[in-house]
């Protein structure tokens, strides 16, 4: 798709009557297509209007410019027609006479019938007949803002700016006009960019959700897509499976945002001591099982035991919060799922490429792949089960979900299904929601099945929502599950501290898999501030016997959550350049020419081995032979590109060379 | 009261001279009041809106109007009378100046006052010129043009009898001063009657005329 405006690397800067100097926005760069529905959200003051007024040049830039359709922006013109926050109706004239002063001004060159018609067509496009001859004093609030949309939309503007449209309006007119704008700009294909403070606002019109950070220094924050297919309905679109989670996303970055302006009074400056550059660690976790060994690391005082004094552990509320919060420098480190380093580094999703690094791997298998209720019962019990009752009901999607792109939830069940001949994306749709709302998306019936880690499918079986199909010992045992993460930048600034960190946590992980440890970390975890799950549910598997749900009896499961044992800590090329083979078959990232080097420099297995020895540990890895999946398709990491050939079912391949030297941190 | 009493019951009688009715007195007056004033209108929102919508002019013309405003009506007289060497034009000289400051200086307002919200309408639809005035900028002007003309005859009304006095011949002015002149007390009373009445009836003019032209909106 074409760029259609772009804005480009936009800097405005306000003059102060005391001489000084307001940076309102900087560096704001963002490419809009033709059609495109974006919508800016931000705090008041984070100069989301001010970005708008430039785009409509009412307003001029510092530096950097507009650029639409290859030409550029430098004042305000009808082919970015705005509608105001206050609607702007020039209240001496009727309705009619408000558009007609647009229409007879704009298209000068139609004749007048011609003009009129179109006018006639817009008051009625709105459904304002009855209204066309009073004045906008004699209308209420939505009636004006209506006059406003049918005044914009008359000119035939090529790029649609709306202020706040419907901010002063009642609940319902808002619901009412929302739709209206909806169908309308799906009908012309007009593209649109929307100011607004309305989440749901936001998710219901706009293909793409633009995160403004507050100012000054406003810039943009996080891009968030918004995959609803459209046509869209107001109901459906809440029924989608990414609804919510999409939501949390924008509410937990506005939140950020204004706990970051509380915090701005006092900035983050590393705190030095005890012979490390930074004791203070802000640490990302995800309320799950497997965030034991930080849980432990924090609990148990094992990082002050390394040194590091001051470490918050921070949960957040998803993997793409973890990837964000790491790559902004909010976070210091994370545990993240085994193909964040590799994805974030290659830039997955289109995203910026952050170079990263892994030190220490934290976990291996945990997860489960669970289905509905509904489809058990339906007679579903295994893989081919689950091929026969799609191909039953073709006419149906069954939604299946993963919690990130590069987790391996997402690259075990879409190997998982490819295997039984599922294509992931066209017989099934995987999509991305946190692990902490896999459940209750199932029991709303919003998706038919996930791969994720505990307690959550301990969780659906418990009530009685969903059953377990399969677990990682069934698929691959003893894969790489969850990582420590943190960039390549910051493991160049504070070399000491991520030794501290890798050997606090290495620690941990031998602390986690000594079975006499593991009713204490049960405990630990319960806590609210943590996972937060019953103790029962998380006993499952990680010390008691784990019920599948199937009727059969709970069984005990050899290292179904594996933190140390059978050399688990060492980052594993091998497993890296499986993953990047996997990313790369589903079009998530392209494949680097440069595999190993990409795969050798995120990761450190000098860091591992340096904390190993100090801490008097085994300081080697696995050694190094193919992987081999359930399937018995061997995988031999020296020709990763052929084994890409023997899957059948795959995406497009894209085989870059990854200059990492060239990539800013 | 018998001295006056023709005055009261017969408005209209006419002598010659100077001795006419009280009707033909404030006709007369309201005569040099209308032309005085109606050349302060034209020229003072010309002018008005030419200093409000341009900044430079604003700001080079602004302080002058502000002196101006505050001089007496009759301190203009003498000038008048020595430019026009003539009682009457000096007189509608007097109105025209009196009335044109609260009137430029509400027109100028007016414009700078216009929602930047129809400006930027304006900006972003290009609107030409001649548009712009006629649909935006004058009709979001004239509430404040209202507002100049009403304090406009108020002034002009009272400069008149003050001029009047001065100048001599027919007008509601002389006959008081005529009338103290000659102690005629009474008529001077019946004459400050109609000179309120009168003002009163044009101040309730523009009012009326006002709300014909302002949109039910822009009414305060």
């Amino acid at each position: 798709m074409a760029v259609f405006v772009e804005v480009d690397h936009i800097d405005r800067v306000f003059k102060l009557p005391d001489g000084g100097e307001y940076i309102a926005l900087k560096n704001i760069d963002l490419h809009i297509h033709k059609g495109e529905f974006v919508s800016l959200v931000g705090h008041s003051g984070c100069g989301k209007s001010t970005l708008l007024n430039i785009l409509s040049g009412l307003d001029q830039p510092s530096a950097g410019g507009i650029v639409l359709e290859g030409r550029q922006v430098t004042e305000p013109g009808p082919d970015r027609m705005v509608v105001f926050q206050n609607y702007s109706l020039l209240p001496w004239l009727t309705v009619r006479q408000n558009i007609e002063l647009a229409v007879d001004q704009v298209l000068q060159k139609h004749p007048k019938p011609v003009r009129r018609r179109l006018v006639d067509h817009h008051i009625e496009l709105v459904g304002l007949q009855k209204a066309a001859d009073k004045r906008p004093g004699q209308i209420s609030g939505g009636m004006k803002q209506r006059v406003a949309i049918a005044r914009a939309l008359a000119i035939r503007p090529k790029l649609l700016l709306l202020d706040e449209p419907f901010g002063a309006l009642d609940a319902l007119t808002r619901g009412g006009l929302q739709e209206q704008l909806m169908q309308i700009c799906q009908e012309h294909e007009v593209t649109c960019v929307m100011v607004t403070h309305d989440v749901d606002e936001a998710l219901l019109l706009s293909d793409r959700i633009v995160l403004m950070t507050n100012g000054p220094e406003a810039h943009v924050g996080q891009i968030v897509e918004v995959p609803f297919p459209r046509p869209r309905e107001r109901m459906e679109v809440v029924k989608h499976p990414n609804y919510y989670s999409l939501r949390n996303e924008i509410v937990y970055f506005l939140n950020q945002q204004k706990r970051a302006k509380q915090h701005k009074a006092k900035p983050v400056v590393a705190v030095a001591a005890n012979g490390l550059e930074k004791v203070n660690l802000e640490l990302g976790l995800i309320p799950l099982t497997d965030c034991a060994p930080l849980v432990v690391a924090k609990e148990k005082g094992l990082f002050e035991a390394n040194g590091l004094s001051q470490v918050t552990l921070n949960r957040e509320p998803s993997w793409n919060a973890i990837a964000d919060g790491v790559t902004s420098g909010r976070l210091d480190a994370a545990m993240m799922v085994a193909g964040m380093p590799l994805g974030l580094t290659l830039g997955y999703g289109n995203q910026r490429p952050v170079p990263m690094v892994t030190a220490l791997t934290l976990s291996r298998n945990g997860n489960a792949i669970t289905v509905s209720r509904r489809l058990y019962d339906q007679g579903v019990r295994s893989l081919a089960d689950l091929k026969a009752a799609i191909d039953r009901r073709p006419d149906q999607v069954h939604t299946l979900a993963a919690v990130h792109p590069t987790s391996m939830h997402n690259l075990l069940l879409r190997y998982w299904l490819a295997s039984g001949g599922i294509d992931p994306d066209r017989d099934v749709s995987v999509t991305v929601i946190p692990p902490a709302q896999m459940v209750s998306n199932l029991k709303a019936g919003t998706i038919d099945g996930y791969c994720v880690g505990e307690p959550w499918n301990v969780r659906a079986v418990q009530e009685g929502v969903g059953v377990v199909m399969a677990i990682d010992h069934d698929i691959w045992p003893g894969h790489i599950e969850k990582v420590l993460g943190v960039t390549e930048a910051w493991a160049n600034q504070y070399p000491k501290t991520h030794l501290a960190l890798v050997k606090a946590l290495l620690e941990a992980c031998e602390y986690c898999d000594d079975p006499r440890n593991r009713e204490e970390i049960i405990d630990l975890l319960a806590r609210p501030e943590y996972v937060g799950a019953d103790p029962g549910y998380l006993r499952q598997g990680f010390l008691g016997p784990y019920d599948r749900g199937d009727g059969r009896k709970p069984e005990s499961i050899l290292h179904y959550n594996q933190f140390f044992t059978d050399k688990a800590n060492c980052p594993d090329v091998t497993e890296a350049v499986w993953i990047m083979t996997q990313m790369a078959r589903w079009g998530i990232t392209p494949f680097p020419r440069n595999w190993l080097e990409v795969a050798e420099r995120i990761k450190r297995t000098d860091i591992f081995g340096q904390a190993a020895r100090e801490l008097g540990l085994l300081d080697i890895g696995r050694d190094r032979h193919p992987i081999q999946l359930f399937d018995g398709i061997p995988f031999n990491p020296d020709h990763p590109l052929d084994y890409l050939e023997r899957l059948a079912i795959k995406r497009d391949l894209r085989i870059e060379e990854i200059p990492l030297d060239a990539l800013k941190a | 009261m018998t001295d006056t009493w023709e005055l009261i019951v017969n408005p209209f009688f006419n002598y010659g001279g100077t001795d006419k009715g009280l009707f033909w007195q404030v006709l007369t007056s309201l005569q040099r009041v209308a032309l005085g004033f109606s050349l302060a209108a034209i020229v003072g929102v010309a002018l008005g809106i030419l200093v409000g919508t341009s900044s430079l002019m604003y700001s080079a013309l602004d302080p002058l109007f502000q002196v101006l405003r505050t001089v007496p009506p009759l301190a203009w007289l003498p000038i008048s009378l020595a430019a026009f060497q003539q009682a009457n034009p000096s007189a509608i000289f007097v109105i025209f100046i009196t009335a044109i400051w609260p009137i430029i200086i509400n027109t100028t307002e007016g414009v700078r006052q216009i929602p930047q919200d129809y400006n930027n309408v304006a900006r972003v639809l290009r609107l030409s010129k001649p548009v712009y005035f006629l649909k935006v900028l004058f009709p979001a002007t004239v509430p404040y043009i209202f507002t100049g003309l009403r304090i406009g005859i108020g002034l002009s009304w009272l400069a008149i009898v003050a001029a009047e006095m001065l100048i001599g011949g027919v007008g509601i002015g002389f006959f008081i001063w005529d009338a103290w002149n000659s102690s005629r007390i009474s008529d001077i009373i019946i004459a400050i009657v109609y000179v309120g009445v009168v003002g009163l009836l044009l101040d309730r003019l523009i009012v009326f005329i006002g709300s014909l032209v302002l949109p039910e909106e822009q009414k305060k």
